[in-house]
């Protein structure tokens, strides 16, 4: 899995979110490590779609504060597997890596 | 009432816009939009941040846009050519089993085709050109003296100034073939073994099965006499026992210690069946003349061939002139060449040329009647393609959907030809040691390899290049109007008539060289099955006698020998008759020359078969016609004697009898001695029957007047071959316990083989051609049936115009003909290279030849205008009004 992919999965793990609130998660984050352009989002949501890991959401109507042109996206069952998957693998990673003293215990 | 102003769309939007393009549609229908409403809302935000424009933003936004764009593009497009490929791959394999019929013979013609072409490439590689299967096997080499384009061996006496003096060759080391008798009494076993120099196990790079091989302690002086052997000779002498290492065995009566076994398949330098130690005191001699010996050697890396036998060349002629001032070796060369290659000579290149030729050319014959097939159902599919043109089909689209049907049909035939060639090949190996155990060199064993995929992967590529090419070519002519207007499946122009014509004359040229080759073939191979020995075979066996140098070191020395080996197989009870022989020059090679005392020389002195005998002549089916036979007394006490044959004294002693008359063996150096002619003997060929050398003119000499290191003895047993291998090993054991009888053979045993060899060859060639003529049949009329039925409204017309069927039939009889002859003129110059290249290679005369042309021409010319009146009178049978109206 890419790291935008996996940017994203975990951006819409905790709810559904329009293209720009998800680069807005994701560069809100302290350890982001990505500048998220329009095209590389978009190109990355197009693969998740593809993989069922990702879904358009109901179109949300009637709210003031939204513009209701704009597109939700949802992340779907598979797609929360994969996220937890491959958050596991990166754990483990991270254990190993403290394990060989690349990294400090609390980092 | 004027509505709302639209805002004005900002520059960055529509430059997001025209950037946006650079997806694919489909990606840009999807999402698009919303992208359209992110970017927006993050420019916008950027700007209410920071109070500007946000440059560094939109040129990062724009650049992603537009190489995210091209990536996208890129992939969809490869997507989209993968389906469409896929697409057209299901629709050939679609129209193909909708005509199982078609596809079946196309795959059968095309795996005939390219299954041959594959089959006697791998075959003809293997047995010249694949480098020995030893280590670095490129790199081992023969080193041959040739003297006049006749290979000779080299003098133990230059073998240590080679060594010192050659640096493109190394680790040269010297052997010598032995036959040796393995075990004692009733357990005998002759084996083929190498006398080697203990190098040769280095230059081979192979360690052996278990135990050890030779090495130098071996070879010197006063060393235990020890033995290498072969998988073969462990396997059947010795019950396949691994205790056998350490262990004695007997070798010609002396107490050998047998040290290794080594791997099967292997028999460096040839066929060797065990392995000895040359004496180390044998490469060190220095007096000329007592041991001939064979070299091997590894290339210096980066050496060639020629490089190598260039410095060898000049090494060893330096070396003969110190040694030896007297001896001139005119045209003396140094081949060093790889052991395949030196095992077929000079001719190797043209055998390998000419064989992968003729089946090239079948493979073309094949491919003409697949071109002709795969047309007749293009041009069943005009319509359909000009429809498909018409509504829009690319050109491509359509050539490659006709592709990937050729496609199909050329990896299905090249799968089931190369199946058919590797069953061959292992056939072929099968076969070989079977038939031709002991005498096969240990690289002959054929089968499928890496070059020989690679060789079918290559000739599947020609076929599919050949026929899409003519499948694409046919496709981009079609012409959509046309055919659309003609109404017609048909559609038969100009143009498809030429290359109707042009395939017929292809296929005329093809079979005509096919055919005559076969023929000139099996007459070459009849004529040795049933080759006249010009003598009784029955309870002939044959040896070789090779005195050994060290212990018959004289002339007089070796003559006793010979002498006192006649005399006691002529005293055995089993024998009822005894004959040593030596062949001591052959009519086609200079040392068959001979001069008449007396006569006239223009310079070139006539040639003869000049043998060295000593026995019963009637033995070998020779009579004395006149004056006396040459008698065991005939030795070098007495006055040189020779007889003449026959047909030599009608030929130089035309109305006289030769008897009285002197002659000098100019061709072996023996000028010095008159022989005088005291008898006239019956005919009896010699040479090879597959050269034209044979002949019955020959000259005898007295064995014990001709000196020679060896001798062939073949006597006439009287009750069972085996008492009669007995009476042979008794005798020479007798005459000296050392001296074993080498190759004993029948001499109907050895015809046979001789004979098996061309039967199978000759049969394997007529597979071949029975194949190839098939085709022609079958193609043949193919190709003129859909000549002339692509005319069938022609015909129409000229019958309805007043043609009578006669004058169609004459008419398209005519241009049959003249297809043939175009056919026939191209295949002219050809038959007369391959007539040529038979008559110098085999005993066949020209009018033969000849003969052989005219007959096959007039078959070919008899088969087309079979093919030609066959679907002439089809048409004929269509009224003009059908053939006009009816598709």
């Amino acid at each position: 899995m890419r790291p935008i992919e996996f940017q994203i999965l975990l951006s819409l793990a905790t709810g559904e979110r329009h293209g720009y609130a998800i680069i807005q998660d994701i560069q809100a984050r302290p350890d982001a490590p990505l500048t998220v352009e329009t095209g590389t989002l978009y190109r990355a949501l197009q693969r998740l779609v593809e993989q069922a890991l990702v879904r358009p959401a109901e179109p949300r109507r009637g709210q003031a504060d939204d513009d209701d042109r704009r597109r939700y996206y949802a992340i779907t069952p598979a797609g929360r597997r994969a996220a937890s998957a491959e958050a596991a693998r990166m754990a483990s990673l991270v254990d190993r890596a403290r394990a060989a003293r690349l990294i400090s215990g609390d980092a | 009432m004027r509505g709302p102003v639209p805002a004005r769309t900002p520059w960055w939007c529509r430059g997001f816009d025209l950037l946006l393009r650079a997806f694919p549609a489909a990606f840009r229908d999807e999402w698009g939009a919303d992208m359209r409403l992110t970017f927006a809302e993050r420019v916008r935000t950027a700007e209410g941040a920071g109070g500007g424009t946000p440059w560094r933003l939109l040129l990062r936004e724009f650049g992603t846009l537009l190489s995210g764009g091209l990536h996208e593009r890129l992939h969809s497009n490869a997507r989209r050519f993968q389906m469409v490929q896929l697409q057209d791959i299901r629709y050939a394999f679609r129209l193909l089993a909708r005509s199982p019929g078609f596809t079946l013979l196309t795959v059968i013609v095309l795996a005939g085709g390219l299954g041959l072409s594959t089959f006697t490439f791998s075959f003809l590689h293997t047995a010249m050109i694949r480098p020995l299967p030893l280590g670095e096997g490129d790199r081992i080499v023969r080193i041959d003296p040739m003297v006049r384009g006749g290979m000779e061996a080299v003098d133990v006496a230059d073998v240590a100034g080679l060594r010192a003096s050659l640096a493109t060759i190394r680790e040269l080391g010297s052997y010598t073939g032995r036959e040796v008798v393995v075990g004692r009494d009733g357990d005998r076993r002759v084996v083929d073994a190498t006398v080697a120099d203990p190098i040769l196990f280095t230059v081979a790079r192979t360690p052996p099965l278990f135990g050890r091989t030779l090495v130098a302690a071996d070879a010197a002086a006063g060393a235990e006499p020890v033995v290498v052997l072969s998988y073969r000779t462990w396997e059947i002498g010795f019950g396949a026992d691994r205790a056998v290492i350490d262990t004695h065995v007997a070798l010609n009566g002396v107490s050998t210690r047998v040290v290794g076994v080594m791997p099967a398949g292997f028999g460096f330098p040839i066929a060797s069946e065990a392995w000895l130690p040359l004496p180390a005191g044998t490469e060190a001699e220095t007096t000329p003349g007592l041991q001939s010996v064979r070299l091997v050697g590894r290339l210096a890396p980066g050496v060639s061939h020629e490089a190598a036998s260039a410095e060898a060349t000049m090494v060893l002629r330096r070396a003969m002139a110190v040694r030896d001032t007297t001896v001139q070796r005119e045209g003396l060369t140094v081949a060093v060449e790889s052991f395949p290659a030196a095992q077929f000579g000079e001719e190797r290149a043209l055998v390998f040329t000419v064989l992968n030729l003729l089946a090239a050319l079948i493979l073309l014959l094949a491919l003409v009647n697949v071109t002709n097939l795969l047309l007749t159902r293009a041009n069943e599919r005009i319509r359909e393609t000009a429809v498909r043109l018409a509504l829009g089909a690319s050109t491509g689209r359509l050539v490659m959907q006709g592709m990937w049907e050729t496609v199909i049909l050329a990896v299905a035939g090249g799968v089931v030809g190369t199946a058919g060639a590797a069953a061959g090949l292992a056939a072929i190996t099968r076969w070989t040691q079977a038939n031709m155990e002991g005498n096969l060199a240990f690289w002959w064993v054929w089968r499928m390899d890496r070059v020989t995929i690679l060789a079918a992967g290559a000739f599947v590529t020609v076929a599919i290049a050949v026929l899409g090419g003519i499948v694409a070519r046919r496709v981009t002519r079609t012409n959509m109007r046309e055919v659309m207007q003609d109404g017609s499946a048909r559609s038969g122009s100009r143009k498809e008539g030429r290359l109707s014509r042009a395939l017929v004359a292809t296929q005329v040229t093809t079979v005509t060289v096919l055919m005559f080759f076969g023929v000139l073939s099996g007459v070459v191979a009849r004529r040795i099955v049933t080759l006249d020995p010009g003598f009784s075979t029955v309870n002939l066996l044959q040896a070789g006698m090779e005195p050994a140098p060290a212990r018959y070191s004289t002339a007089a020395a070796r003559a006793a020998a010979f002498r006192a080996v006649h005399d006691r197989l002529g005293a055995h009870p089993e024998v009822d008759g005894v004959f040593l022989r030596r062949t001591l020059g052959n009519r086609l090679s200079d040392d068959g020359r001979f001069a008449l005392r007396g006569s006239p020389s223009d310079g070139v002195l006539p040639t003869a078969h000049l043998r060295a005998v000593l026995g019963t002549l009637p033995t070998m089916g020779i009579a004395v016609v006149e004056g006396r036979a040459l008698e065991e007394a005939d030795d070098d006490s007495r006055a040189p004697v020779a007889m003449v044959s026959r047909s030599l004294a009608l030929s130089h002693w035309r109305g006289r009898s030769p008897v009285g008359d002197q002659i000098r063996l100019a061709g072996v150096g023996d000028t010095l001695r008159w022989y005088t002619i005291v008898g006239v003997a019956s005919d009896v060929p010699y040479g090879n029957p597959l050269s034209r050398d044979r002949s019955p003119d020959a000259i005898y000499v007295p064995l014990l007047q001709s000196d020679g290191p060896f001798a062939a003895v073949v006597i006439r047993y009287r009750t069972t071959e085996v008492a009669g291998r007995e009476a042979l090993m008794d005798s020479f054991g007798a005459v000296d316990p050392s001296l074993v009888p080498d190759g004993v053979q029948p001499q109907a045993e050895i015809l046979r083989k001789a004979g098996l060899l061309a039967t199978s060859v000759s049969q394997l060639f007529g597979a071949c051609f029975a194949f190839a003529l098939v085709l022609a049949m079958v193609g043949t009329y193919g190709l003129m049936s859909r000549s002339i039925g692509l005319r069938r409204r022609e015909i129409g017309v000229r019958r309805a115009l007043g043609a009578s069927d006669a004058g169609v039939t004459r008419l398209l009889l005519v241009q049959g003909g003249r297809q043939v002859g175009v056919g026939t003129l191209i295949a002219a110059p050809i038959l007369l290279v391959v007539g040529l290249g038979f008559q110098h290679f085999f005993p066949i005369s020209g009018w033969l030849v000849a003969t052989a042309a005219v007959l096959v021409s007039a078959a070919i010319v008899g088969l087309v205008l079979l093919a030609t009146w066959v679907p002439t009178r089809k048409v004929l049978q269509v009224t003009p009004r059908d053939a006009l109206w009816v598709e």
